[in-house]
């Protein structure tokens, strides 16, 4: 724990110090790499911890990014300020959708979420105070001072990012997190020792939803604009997805190795390589594929089994039992 | 003639396991049966020689061949066939069309549609109904019925007359009568030690996956039996 | 009287949808698969087919259905022996999602490389615009003949199911899996089956499609949701339900473009969800 507890604080330093030492340009990769880590971590906890494979998360980062730009500049505030708009606004949505989608398992859900996810962005397109198809500038952009601007953002992003995996980490720790990992497991098991299999569900969804919407309104600000072929594009659910998949879902550590493995391939083909980002995306594809038919639970669970590494698992070890004297009489010799 | 024989048979579900160094033989046209109680690896037993279980070690010799690594698929058109525990009838198919999967495996014999329905009368009133719409002892019948289609030379059959009123085991005990006189060999698990010994020719009894007694079954007490059983 | 020819058209589109739909309900019934990937072979048989078209112009290109039905067959029956029938066996619901979503991404992005991100379309000339007059209502010939072909491939399918030897070990292999080893079948193979047949059903509807309605490699997606949702709608584990899905969803569709041009998909979405949240079961009550 003091060890985690440690590397936690090291990094948190390095995020700080980071911001004013790294160039514009290392900055905004850097940015990128922890939303998109963000984000995974939060897919992550929905189909590792709860179970539920979502396609439609994308919608959650759309309506982040587009909750951000409306209220920004509905109420000319800072879009600092006006950041927790995100989160909110796709926790209610989430909560609101999770009663009729609950009834759903599995593939159903999982299909169902991007159907949603269709139908947000078909909606927004057709609305012309959303910008309709062309999107929308963030105009309280002039309240921002610029100098700072990628600075901020990566103390945000890295803010967000440490705050997933210290999140995660302690929820998993917890008498909730062992609930969920019960219901992940064998949900009629767990529900026959009291485990509210709904309830944890429905808290793990909001918060995957809130926590990816945030990521999604942070990338746009970035940005300076949105638009709904970019914000609700499949593609995000892609990139969570594979970095989980091939990193290892439901552990901690995976989503890490994952974004590492989706940056390192991402420059290597389009930069080093000089490939479009077409081929990139077959690439991942395929390094997915097959991390699925030899690893099906990602790299972390074999290299973490083979070296004894243990950096954030929050895996429990059975009691030792006490010793206890053996039975007198022919009952002890049974078994 | 020996047509089945096993030696040193080691069964694992994952890292367990559950039959240790087990040696067994049925001997042509002969009736064996198989008791003990719940957990002591009968069922685990069976679905190893039929090809169900991956996880073993040892010898498995069936008509000649050596069968431990053959696939179930084979296994099956060699002629070993099994009633599995559960009847595990095949539910969106009706009567008939579960008896006839037994034609796949393509052998020959004795046991067509028209034999097995002379056999269990009660299913051919019943050939287009869909299992479950029979009651135990139908559905049962059905999956012996089934195995039988195959012409096995060796049928296997795994806990028969679980939960099945006594005079549907009588009804069921008494076709085996016929079934053994078409010169099909048999294994009978059973829980229930006086049924599957007045209908076999030898015994053995099986506690935690080993044997812990053989004997014809003329030639054995209650009282051992019981022992054994229990592992006393 | 606009309305109600709208309607009727969108019944017919329902021939379609069906079509598009039956692959997927045929996979998942037998293997308790749901082939994500579904959508990007249709499109990947559109592409084959506009490139018969392409090779051989003098022959009408209805008939390069035939090598592609033929091919989707083989890449199916490929796929899924060396694919998916690694991972059909886990207990783990989540790893065949997982697969075949990585698959999707794979074959879309190389279309994107292969044949590029232009729109393409297979033209039938008079045929696609032909319509005919039946009772006062003007109906398109392509329709209606795509109706026709999806109810005559769906009594094919079922006869296949219900009569025959391979239907019959098709559905004791969905039934019990193991079991049916017991009987001297290959569970495998069974699965390589269904899936070219999968494949090649995706395909005929594919082509169709492309006649209708110009595509490209992102097509999958839109062509998966609708069979998902024909799927759904129809009752998992029917087949006539999945047409009759398909003409529900056809009409919402129609009926929604006349309302609101632009709306693309919507309305099908729309009705599907509603649907979903009132009857979870699907339209027809699908069997235990």
């Amino acid at each position: 724990m003091k060890g985690i507890a440690i590397s936690y604080a090291v990094v948190a330093a390095l995020i700080a110090g980071g911001a004013l030492l790294l160039g514009e340009g290392a900055l905004r990769f850097a940015t990128e790499c922890l939303l998109i880590l963000a984000m995974a971590q939060m897919w992550n906890l929905l189909a590792g911890y709860a179970g539920l494979v979502s396609f439609g998360h994308q919608v959650f980062v759309g309506i982040g990014a587009y909750g951000l730009f409306r209220i920004s500049d509905a109420l000319d505030l800072s879009p600092y300020w006006a950041l927790p708009i995100a989160p909110l606004a796709c926790a209610v949505v989430a909560a609101v959708i999770a009663l009729p989608l609950f009834r759903l398992r599995e593939a159903y859900f999982s299909i169902a979420m991007w159907v949603f996810s269709e139908i947000v962005a078909a909606l927004v397109t057709k609305t012309s105070w959303l910008g309709g198809s062309a999107g929308l500038p963030l105009k309280s952009s002039r309240l921002l001072d610029l100098d700072w601007f990628e600075p901020v953002l990566f103390w945000i992003a890295g803010g967000l990012a440490l705050g997933t995996i210290g999140g995660l980490f302690l929820l998993m720790r917890s008498g909730f997190g062992l609930g969920l990992m019960s219901v992940r497991d064998n949900d009629l098991a767990a529900m026959s020792v009291g485990v509210d299999v709904q309830r944890n569900r429905f808290i793990v969804f909001v918060l995957s939803a809130a926590g990816c919407g945030f990521a999604g309104a942070v990338s746009f600000l970035g940005n300076l604009y949105v638009s709904p072929a970019a914000a609700f594009d499949v593609n995000w659910v892609v990139y969570m997805m594979f970095i989980v998949m091939i990193g290892g879902i439901g552990t901690l550590e995976g989503p890490i190795i994952g974004t590492v493995v989706f940056f390192g391939l991402r420059e290597l083909i389009t930069d080093q390589l000089g490939y479009s980002a077409g081929w990139y995306l077959v690439a991942l594809g395929t390094v997915a594929v097959i991390v699925m038919l030899w690893s099906p639970r990602g790299l972390w669970p074999p290299l973490r089994d083979r070296f004894g590494l243990k950096l954030l698992g929050v895996g429990r070890t059975a009691p030792t039992p006490p010793d206890l004297p053996p039975l007198a009489g022919k009952a002890g010799q049974l078994g | 003639m020996t047509l089945l024989e096993v030696n040193h048979l080691n069964v694992f579900h994952g890292d367990l396991q559950a039959i240790f160094g087990l040696a067994f033989s049925v001997a042509e046209r002969e009736a064996v049966a198989l008791v003990g109680a719940n957990g002591a690896g009968k069922t685990t037993f069976l679905r190893a020689l039929v090809g169900l279980i991956d996880s073993k070690q040892g010898r498995v010799r069936f008509d000649g061949s050596d069968i431990q690594d053959t696939p179930a698929e084979h296994i099956a058109r060699l002629g070993l066939g099994m009633v599995p525990e559960g009847r595990m009838l095949f539910d969106t198919l009706t009567v008939e069309e579960n008896l006839l999967m037994g034609q796949v495996s393509r052998r020959s014999g004795a046991w067509t549609l028209r034999r097995v329905f002379d056999l269990f009368p009660a299913l051919e009133e019943r050939r287009n109904h869909l299992p479950r719409q029979l009651s135990g002892g139908q559905q049962q019948m059905v999956a012996i019925g089934r195995a039988l289609m195959c012409n096995p030379r060796l049928l296997l059959c795994d806990e028969i007359s679980l939960g099945l009123a006594p005079v549907m085991v009588e009804q069921i005990y008494g076709a085996f009568e016929d079934i053994r006189k078409e010169g099909t060999a048999l294994v009978l698990v059973e829980q229930d030690v006086k049924r599957a010994a007045s209908a076999s020719d030898r015994i053995y009894c099986l506690l935690k996956g080993r044997v812990s007694l053989t004997a014809n079954a003329g030639d054995v007490s209650v009282t051992e039996l019981t022992q054994a059983y229990f592992g006393m | 009287m606009a309305w109600i020819e709208t309607l009727v058209n969108g019944a017919l589109l329902g021939g379609l949808y069906g079509l598009l739909g039956i692959g997927l309900a045929l996979v998942f019934g037998v293997m308790r698969l749901v082939n994500i990937a579904h959508g990007e072979f249709m499109v990947l048989a559109a592409y084959l087919a506009v490139i018969l078209v392409g090779l051989f112009p003098q022959v009408h290109p209805l008939f390069v259905l035939i090598p592609v039905v033929i091919a989707a067959f083989a890449v199916g029956y490929l796929y899924q022996a060396l694919i998916m029938n690694r991972v059909a066996r886990a207990p783990d619901p989540l790893a065949p999602l997982l697969l075949t979503f990585g698959v999707s991404i794979v074959l879309r992005n190389l279309m994107v490389e292969v044949f590029g991100a232009d729109v393409r379309g297979l033209q039938l000339g008079e045929l696609s615009r032909a319509s005919i007059k039946l009772f006062g209502l003007s109906i398109g010939v392509m329709p209606l003949l795509t109706l026709i072909a999806a109810v005559l491939l769906f009594l094919l399918l079922q006869w296949a199911v219900k009569r025959t030897v391979f239907g019959r070990i098709v559905r004791a292999t969905a039934d019990r899996r193991d079991i049916v080893r017991l009987f001297g079948v290959k569970p495998d193979l069974v699965y390589n089956y269904v899936m070219g047949l999968s494949l090649a059903l995706g395909a005929i509807g594919g082509v169709l499609l492309a006649v209708r309605s110009s595509f490209t490699p992102f097509s999958g997606v839109e062509r998966l949701l609708i069979a998902f949702e024909v799927v759904v709608l129809g009752g998992i584990g029917s087949f006539w339900g999945a047409l009759l899905g398909g003409i529900v969803l056809g009409m919402a569709q129609l009926a929604g473009l006349k309302w609101d041009a632009n709306a693309g998909l919507l309305y099908a979405h729309l009705l599907f969800f509603v649907v979903l949240l009132i009857r979870p079961a699907g339209l027809v009550a699908s069997r235990a």
